[in-house]
């Protein structure tokens, strides 16, 4: 008797502990959101919580569930496989081929046209979202490749002065620039700052975490190669070791063999805001959506940086990385979640809506980044919607808070330099270029760039390219 | 005769085939058994399972973590082609072979020396252990920061302060194994230390005396009387740590990437790279498998040379 009442007591905290585990299920439409922010960021959530709050009064049917999720690609075969994609996430515009193959996320092409969006995408965003036809994402915004400098030490070294007003003077009595365009002047730059500055490099070279690779496909575009995957009678065929790229990693080769770069061979995107906030390194190649980072998290003054276009390496190929941010569905979510999710965005401001839900939006965006002491600066959209964008850059010009001709170079420029990444396993290519940039930094003395290169060519061609259709 | 055959009616049933001797089996031990079970659930669960799965993943083709179809040593093949895989193979018998210099030397002197330590013994063993509860993670982002090649990192400033370095000895494909292992050995050695000297505290304390009588020295006692008397347990030491360094897998993952140029990369990392970032399970499992036939066959040689030993 006993022995059966304990059985039964077991049986029952079992499933009372059960009961405790399930939410009780209201019947409304579930958004789980994978951008929402993090607990270290309260600013922003208070933020997002209200514009939750806005959307589920005027769509009672929606409920809209925090998730925050940070994309990577290790991470989201295990998410993906396992069911666990939140409905509405971000990643990388060079992502979605990779996504679809494996079935992570679905088509929207029916729901975005029925909001009258399609057409509203920028073109190029609309043509790396797009596999056989159908849109697979809706684009947050782009960022371009350009080059960070720190303009105190570019003082120090007496490459720059500074106006009547404090300000520092870019430009030489002609206009010329007086920052970097070559990369022969980022390596004589370099070799001043590591001579006359005490313990800083001249630039930061990245390595690892296929963030190597990605800068390193940027610097041999500027140093004359067209494309790194090519179609040769209709197979794509791997071009890691043309000259342009080899001319490139014997750049890289000279500076760390000279010491002008920030020593390590596995550096990755996390390291550039630490090494650049804290003054260590002079220059870094970063994508102008991340310029806040030194400021927000090192405390870097954010008047004291400029962010100019990328060096041409040739004289004449001047080239910046184009990509960016999209918005991808999970393949589990219905058509129902994917609208929900959709309007969503308006609430968030970042559609290509102007009613005064949206502005409203936007506004609040810009309001909460400078409370932050976030530096605000003009970005790269999404949209080509002549009423969104009136609207978008009035309110960005309105909100920019630092010296707009330290940026206005890049961003006079980005349109014509931006070069799309490579169509086929960016990010695999990304990760092998590292390997090649970690071969020449591991002994750059004796290194060789081209069997560098030619070794992951190889590699590239055979276990990924071969296997483009 | 009846009476007879009645009696032997009586007695047991004496089981013949496997199901009636598998029951009585069951039934004689039940109470072990029903303490057992989840224990052999989980361990089912978490370890057989995916072991077998992981074996039979390695011959197919593998979308989503699903058999696609049968490839049989396709994937094996992949992976023999990849020069990564040859590197790795060869870093993680240098891993071995450093963390049998460093590793498992060290913390057999240490435990030597904390034997016969007589003040503060019981600092010195928290100091040893300290390492062992920081978390690994935290444990190789600071070592890595010490150890950065940066004029300002700890170690360039310390050796500048003797006109020396800079030093890069994470980017440097000789010194990045040592130097892991080094890291390694400072976390884990502590919990070495305290097995050992749990080991050495058991040897009878009259062989000492004896050996001094003898007129032996130190080295001589330590290398007749100590070395023998905790031999089983070096052994089990040694077997273990050969073990658990082929599993080397978020050290090099932390502070080097694998790199440069691979020169660091182990055969876990490679596993883990193959199925997260390469998206190649088949491959991941065909690693996974040759890394267990790896140290499975490490393991036989090691007991059969000891038993040799013994006889």
């Amino acid at each position: 008797m006993k022995r059966k009442l304990l059985c039964i007591a077991i049986v029952l905290a079992i499933a009372a502990a059960l009961l405790c585990a399930c939410q009780p299920d209201n019947g409304k439409i579930k958004i789980t959101v994978g951008f929402w922010p993090d607990n270290s960021q309260k600013s922003d959530i208070a933020m997002y919580e209200e514009w939750k709050a806005a959307f589920e009064a005027d769509y009672p049917q929606y409920e809209i569930v925090a998730e925050p999720y940070q994309y990577s690609p290790e991470t989201v075969a295990a998410k993906g496989n396992t069911g666990n994609l939140p409905t509405i996430f971000q990643t990388y515009f060079t992502e979605p081929a990779m996504l679809i193959e494996e079935g992570y996320i679905r088509d929207i092409t029916e729901q975005v046209e029925e909001l009258g969006w399609l057409d509203k995408i920028d073109d190029s965003m609309r043509a790396q979202l797009t596999v056989d036809g159908k849109l697979y994402g809706i684009p947050r915004d782009g960022y371009g490749m350009g080059l960070f400098i720190n303009l105190e030490m570019l003082y120090s070294l007496g490459e720059i002065d500074k106006k009547p007003d404090g300000t520092y003077n870019l430009y030489d009595e002609q206009g010329k620039p007086l920052y970097p365009t070559t990369f022969q002047d980022i390596t004589e730059l370099s070799r001043k700052a590591v001579d006359q500055l005490s313990n800083t490099y001249g630039i930061l070279i990245l390595s690892a975490n296929k963030q190597g690779g990605w800068q390193l496909a940027n610097m041999g575009w500027n140093f004359g190669t067209d494309a790194l995957e090519v179609q040769k009678n209709g197979k794509w065929t791997a071009n890691l070791a043309d000259d342009g790229m080899v001319q490139a990693l014997t750049w890289i080769k000279e500076l760390a063999n000279e010491g002008l770069c920030y020593p390590g061979a596995s550096l990755n995107y996390n390291d550039w805001p630490a090494k650049v906030g804290s003054s260590e390194v002079m220059m870094a190649f970063v994508g102008n959506d991340a310029l806040a980072s030194p400021i927000t998290s090192y405390n870097f003054p954010k008047d004291d940086f400029a962010f100019v276009p990328m060096p041409t390496g040739d004289g004449v190929s001047r080239h910046a990385l184009f990509g960016g941010t999209p918005y991808v569905f999970a393949d589990n979510a219905s058509d129902e979640q994917v609208e929900g999710a959709l309007r969503f965005l308006k609430y968030i401001g970042r559609s290509p809506e102007t009613d005064d839900i949206a502005v409203a939006a936007m506004r609040k965006g810009f309001e909460v980044a400078r409370q932050k002491g976030m530096p605000i600066l003009p970005t790269i959209k999404a949209w080509k919607n002549e009423d969104y964008l009136t609207i978008a850059n009035e309110m960005e010009t309105s909100y920019i808070n630092v010296n707009y001709e330290y940026f206005k170079d890049f961003f006079d420029t980005i349109y014509e330099m931006r070069h799309d990444e490579e169509p086929y396993y960016c990010q695999d290519l990304y990760g092998l270029l590292d390997n090649a940039i970690q071969n020449v930094l591991k002994d750059p003395a004796i290194s060789n760039p081209l069997t560098a290169l030619q070794t992951q060519n190889s590699q590239f061609q055979q276990r990924f390219l071969d296997k483009v259709k | 005769m009846n009476k007879y055959k009645a009696a032997i009616a009586d007695l047991p049933k004496i089981p013949t085939t496997f199901g009636q001797k598998f029951k009585r089996f069951i039934k004689r031990n039940w109470g072990g058994w029903a303490i057992m079970l989840p224990s052999l659930v989980l361990f089912a669960f978490f370890i057989w399972v995916p072991l077998i799965e992981n074996i039979s993943y390695s011959f197919f083709e593998i979308k989503r973590f699903e058999r696609q179809s049968f490839v049989g040593f396709e994937n094996y093949s992949r992976v023999f082609q990849d020069p990564a895989f040859g590197k790795a193979v060869l870093n993680t018998f240098l891993y071995a072979f450093w963390s049998i210099v460093i590793g498992f030397l060290l913390p057999l002197f240490l435990g030597l020396l904390l034997s016969e330590t007589v003040h503060f013994k019981g600092f010195f063993r928290l100091g040893m252990y300290i390492p062992n509860i920081i978390s690994g993670i935290a444990v190789v982002l600071m070592w890595s920061n010490i150890l950065s090649g940066s004029s300002g990192s700890m170690i360039n400033g310390f050796l500048s302060l003797f006109g020396a370095g800079p030093v890069t000895v994470l980017s440097n494909s000789k010194w990045v194994i040592p130097v892991i292992v080094l890291v390694m050995t400072w976390r884990g050695a502590g919990g070495t230390v305290l097995i050992y000297l749990s080991a050495l505290q058991t040897v009878d304390s009259t062989l000492y005396e004896v050996a001094k009588l003898d007129g032996a020295g130190v080295f001589s006692r330590i290398k007749n009387v100590t070395l023998p008397s905790i031999r089983p347990t070096i052994r089990l030491l040694f077997l273990l740590q050969i073990i658990s360094v082929f599993q080397v897998f978020y050290e090099p993952m932390v502070m080097t990437a694998g790199g440069p140029d691979n020169a660091s990369i182990s055969l876990m990392y490679l596993c883990y790279k193959y199925t997260f970032i390469d998206r190649d399970p088949g491959a991941g499992a065909a690693v996974g498998v040759m890394l267990a036939l790896i140290i499975g066959a490490l393991s036989i040689l090691y007991f059969a040379l000891s038993r040799r030993t013994k006889q």
